[in-house]
């Protein structure tokens, strides 16, 4: 028989706020343990939280940039459980009006567009980190203890890995737009739990759905749901049935095994905060919320495949990044250079760049005005293509415009066929050899034109350089 | 007269004249202390140490010529569930028998910016559970005026240390009566203020929703002094803190004049339930309000009668939160006896670190909020807190203050109650509706039971009514003498 | 309503109380007692509660601010009952 799986997600994603949630501690990651802390994450006697304004704004930008309905009204409650990197023994998080509702999430996979729709977007506070290595027993580091997260929760739209982490990425991509989260993975900014299902191809009734928590990375959420699903089928092909259970994920050994059965599933005891009080997003902060939406990442990639011709590749590329489609679209926006240029020039040079010194385009000097006078300057023939490119690496790192580089490195092109005509000839007598096999009927252009281009010392324009070598040779 | 036997208002001036000093005053009250306290037991910890270097610090700044604040140099005593940086606060439990806390709540931050000199911290009901103060896991504390009875509860070593003639002054907290039936069982002044108005920063959270800190004295004019002070929106540390009309304003702005003053006996307080004494003794402080020019006239309030329901229901769902902090993890006590397994650690340190009485709460309070009693205990609860507040809103449309007997009897002999948990929790019948409703109310003496037990009489008042409250309480102190009643010990 | 005796063992365990023995037998009574006092609330009527959020007062937000005034040597360890390797200690969590 043949399976499909139904597949839904809850994604945590740490907010990129600069302070915790509900005390003035900083977010910062990988300080010394402990360090970030206060009687209000530590869970101290008498102490109480107030929330911060930040993470209400992130929050809600999120559930607007996923078609989600943000309500105006919503309020904070507590989880109950007990957990040494809990030090409340609560979780002040949302149950019943989270902050956001009913959204829609669109991504592609291999050229198919997708949808995963959002149940619900809200806020929440981040646990302490236990570590196992440092003594016999666990020391608890509360330094994460309050760092605001958001939890999205999708409905169960996925079919298969590969959906998963294009959502994934999807969400990521968003969040990045929004400069919201810093999208660590390897800080754990973005994680989740996962619900598969299996249900017989062509039927609708949702099977037995197991969780599964411990997933880190989106490759390993595909890992995850590919063991998830197979294993699955296995049960239910030998005349099993599925279990609900949690089970942990172990991305090293490549299986899960069961944490928690149905019997021992948790009773949190849900209840409002009340050391909070409602939050109220009134119109002012709505339009203020509104008005720091960008465009959004799928719609970004539509316009790249639709307007510039794009590849779907270069388009997943550029989208990737905001900061580099942001730097594309303020090139094609000046109207100066066209915009496959700009992109080739982003793709190529300008990622090799990034790549090489790993670093974000942001960070660098290079703006989308500079590309531009960069480009004019080739398309001009000011420059030549090679000069180009020692340019741009000068454009990073100097707050020189193109042409004072340009200037500075003396770089600008001879285009004085005059000029470049005495190159050629002085070449050519100095050449006999290559002149000889020339003549024998060998092909020395590329040779000559090289020669040609170390007299003028790389400054002679090469399209004439061919152009005259070419005409000198046929007089021979 | 002694110093220890004047009030906070009359050292205040003595000290502003100079004609005493920090030091002499502080030294005089901690010999009160050291004569009386082995017999009243109402504080755990004394830091004579500290408070005499305040004292002296304070004395430095006069001399110096500061402008100080009235409460300067006034010794006060402050709950042991009030978090002072540095000198045990244990809530009378063995669970905090030995919390050290690294911060002062907001209130002891604002005692030390007013030059005040705390001299230490009181007994109480454990985690301010219960009413009698039997349930402190440090002490047994007893009441002034007959030492065979309790002082009440919780905040009865706030109440004893004032009665006793130990400090003028002392800060409590009350979640369901725990300032005012202290009070009224010590025959001393006690304020519970609008919920909100006072900072709850600070203070080891009982039910966070119904929590108060508020001011004890022996006279409504000392009360209004250290409410004063204790005021404050603290926005940077306490999301239900609030600005109120009356910041640092009410001693001045008193006023005893008591024509036109509606005042409202709700025939719901004086059912069959309270004794002929109190009764009496309440009905006739309603008849000097008479006198006084004021209109009396009867009210209702039927849902008082489920207050008692709504209040457990909600002050132990909040509590069995509010406590689970307390596993044996971060601070406080943790089992010898749990080996290896964090499971045994979390339930051994709970079990043997909490009494009874809170173990009871934490039980109630994580029934009322599991899966399936959720929507009929907690969220019911909820609503009915909602009817309470719009009850009592009706009522100060006919009304300005609402007078009201505090407990059912006077103070009762140690031991009667502790083992039947309900008749406890009888006693609370006329507080907790404020509590629910987040209103303020004043306790004051208003009189002696056959056995010279004091009687306290309760007056309520509209949210942020703190005025019109301490003016009446004036008012009633001034015709009656009832005031500065120091047990003879 | 009356608690049964496994719903009350159900209850200890999510509050991390210890319901064995004698100690158990005593509370559960007094629970019973209690439980039974609560209910007179399911007397009184009040229709159906659909409000969900109290809205008496709204919004107690702090700015984006950081403020880091304690050392763990300040603020954990003197109160910690087990402290090493810069917090407190626990037995090994088996994840």
């Amino acid at each position: 028989m043949k399976y499909e799986a139904v597949i839904g997600l809850e994604v945590h994603a740490e907010l990129s706020t600069k302070s915790k949630i509900f005390c003035a501690c900083s977010t910062g990651f990988g300080a010394p343990i402990n360090t970030h802390t206060c009687p209000v994450c530590t869970g101290m006697p008498g102490a109480l939280p107030v929330l911060n304004r930040e993470v209400v704004h992130y929050a809600a930008k999120m559930g607007l940039a996923t078609g989600c309905t943000v309500n105006r009204l919503c309020k904070s409650d507590r989880k109950n459980y007990f957990y040494p990197d809990l030090p409340k023994a609560y979780q002040i998080s949302q149950f019943d009006v989270p902050i956001c509702e009913n959204g829609e999430v669109f991504f592609y996979v291999d050229g198919e567009k997708k949808s995963c729709r959002l149940e619900r977007i809200h806020f929440e506070e981040d646990a302490g980190k236990l570590l196992h290595d440092e003594i016999d027993g666990t020391v608890v580091d509360f330094n994460r203890c309050g760092v605001p997260l958001i939890e999205m929760v999708t409905r169960p739209d996925l079919h298969s890995s590969a959906e998963a982490k294009e959502f994934l990425e999807m969400i990521k991509t968003t969040l990045s737009y929004l400069d919201i989260c810093d999208c660590k993975m390897e800080e754990g900014s973005i994680r989740c739990d996962i619900n598969v299902s299996i249900r017989p191809e062509g039927t609708t009734e949702l099977g037995t759905r197991v969780e599964m928590k411990n997933v880190n990375t989106f490759s390993g959420a595909v890992r995850a749901i590919d063991y998830e699903i197979a294993r699955q089928i296995d049960v239910v092909e030998h005349g099993g049935t599925i279990q609900q259970e949690t089970r942990r994920w172990d991305d090293v050994k490549l299986k899960n095994t069961v944490m928690r059965t149905k019997e021992d599933a948790q009773d949190y005891r849900y209840f409002p905060d009340p050391d909070l009080i409602a939050v109220e997003i009134d119109d002012a902060w709505m339009q203020k919320i509104e008005s720091e939406i960008p465009e959004l990442p799928i719609t970004r990639y539509e316009r790249y495949l639709n307007e510039y011709g794009m590849t779907a590749m270069e388009a997943r590329q550029l989208m990737d990044s905001f900061a580099k489609a942001s730097m594309l679209d303020a090139a094609a926006a000046s109207g100066k250079v066209k915009p496959k240029a700009a992109a080739n020039w982003i793709l190529s040079d300008i990622s090799k760049y990034l790549n090489d010194k790993n670093a974000a385009l942001e960070e660098t000097k290079l703006t989308a005005e500079k590309l531009v006078d960069l480009i004019m300057l080739i398309d001009k023939g000011t420059i030549s293509g090679a000069a180009g490119k020692k340019v741009l690496t000068q454009l990073f790192e100097t707050d020189e415009s193109a042409e004072q580089i340009v200037e500075r490195l003396g770089l600008k092109q001879v285009s004085d066929e005059g000029a470049i005509l005495s190159i050629v000839q002085d070449v050519l007598a100095k050449n006999e050899k290559a002149v000889a096999d020339y003549k024998a009927g060998k092909n020395v252009t590329g040779f000559l034109v090289g020669q040609c281009m170390k007299a003028s010392r790389g400054q002679g324009n090469p399209q004439i350089i061919n152009k005259l070598l070419a005409e000198e040779l046929a007089k021979l | 007269m002694e110093l220890f036997q004047k009030t906070a208002s009359e050292l205040s001036d003595l000290l502003a004249k100079k004609e005493i000093s920090a030091v002499e005053l502080t030294k005089d009250v901690l010999a009160r202390t050291k004569a009386v306290d082995e017999k009243v037991g109402a504080y755990i910890t004394v830091t004579e140490e500290a408070a005499l270097a305040q004292a002296g610090a304070v004395d430095a700044k006069r001399a110096a010529g500061e402008s100080l604040s009235a409460l300067a140099g006034i010794p006060i005593a402050v709950k042991d569930n009030i978090c002072t940086k540095g000198t045990l606060t244990t809530c009378a439990s063995k669970m905090l028998h030995n919390f050290n806390p690294p911060y002062n709540a907001t209130v002891v931050d604002k005692l030390l910016a007013n030059d005040a000199v705390v001299t230490g911290k009181v007994n109480m009901d454990e985690f301010a559970m219960g009413s009698s103060c039997e349930n402190s896991a440090m002490k047994l504390t007893h009441n002034p005026h007959d030492l065979s009875r309790v002082p009440g509860g919780s905040s009865g070593g706030s109440a004893a240390v004032v009665a006793a003639g130990e400090v003028p002054l002392s800060l409590g907290s009350d979640t369901g009566g725990s300032i005012r039936q202290p009070a009224s069982f010590c025959g001393v002044v006690g304020l519970k203020p609008t919920y909100g108005a006072v900072s709850r920063y600070g203070l080891i959270a009982f039910a966070s929703s119904l929590d108060q800190i508020g001011p004890f004295g022996r006279s409504v004019e000392d009360a209004a002094m250290l409410l004063d002070a204790i005021t404050g929106y603290d926005p940077a540390h306490d999301s239900t803190s609030v600005k109120t009309p009356f910041e640092g304003t009410v001693r001045a702005n008193l006023n005893s004049d008591m024509k036109g003053l509606k005042v409202g006996l709700p025939k719901e307080y004086f059912g069959e339930g309270i004794s002929e004494e109190v009764k009496k003794a309440v009905l006739a402080a309603a008849d000097q309000y008479k006198a006084m020019g004021a209109e009396v006239f009867e009210i209702s309030l039927p849902l008082s009668d489920y207050a008692l329901p709504i209040y457990y229901i909600l002050s132990s769902a909040e509590a069995s939160s509010n406590l689970a902090r307390f596993d044996g993890v971060k601070y406080g006590y943790r089992t010898p006896n749990a080996g290896d397994d964090l499971i045994d650690l979390y339930v051994k340190s709970r079990s043997e670190g909490f009494g009874e009485e809170v173990q009871r709460r934490i039980m109630l309070g994580t029934y009322v909020l599991s899966s399936g009693y959720y929507d009929a205990y907690y969220k019911k609860a909820r609503a009915a807190q909602r009817k309470i507040k719009e009850e009592f809103a009706n009522a100060f449309n006919q009304c300005d203050v609402i007078l009201t007997p505090v407990a059912p009897t006077t103070a009762y002999e140690i031991g009667a109650k502790t083992t039947d948990p309900l008749a406890m929790y009888a006693g609370d019948i006329c507080t907790v509706s404020i509590n629910i409703a987040g209103l303020p109310a004043l306790v004051q003496p208003c009189g002696f039971d056959s056995g010279k037990m004091p009687i306290g009489m309760q007056l309520i008042g509209r949210p942020f009514g703190e005025q019109t409250l301490l003016n009446a309480g004036l008012a009633f102190e001034q015709a009656s003498g009832l005031k500065n009643i120091i047990a003879a010990l | 309503m009356a608690i049964t005796r496994k719903e009350m063992e159900h209850i200890a365990a999510l509050a991390r109380l210890d319901m064995s023995g004698e100690h158990f037998d005593h509370l559960a009574d007094d629970m019973q007692n209690i439980v039974g006092m609560v209910d007179k609330l399911q007397q009184l009527d009040l229709g159906d509660i659909t409000d969900v959020i109290n809205t008496e007062r709204k919004n107690a937000l702090r700015e984006d601010v950081v403020v880091q005034e304690y050392t763990p040597e300040d603020l954990i360890e003197p109160n910690a009952p087990d402290f090493q390797a810069g917090g407190v200690a626990v037995p090994r969590v088996v994840e």
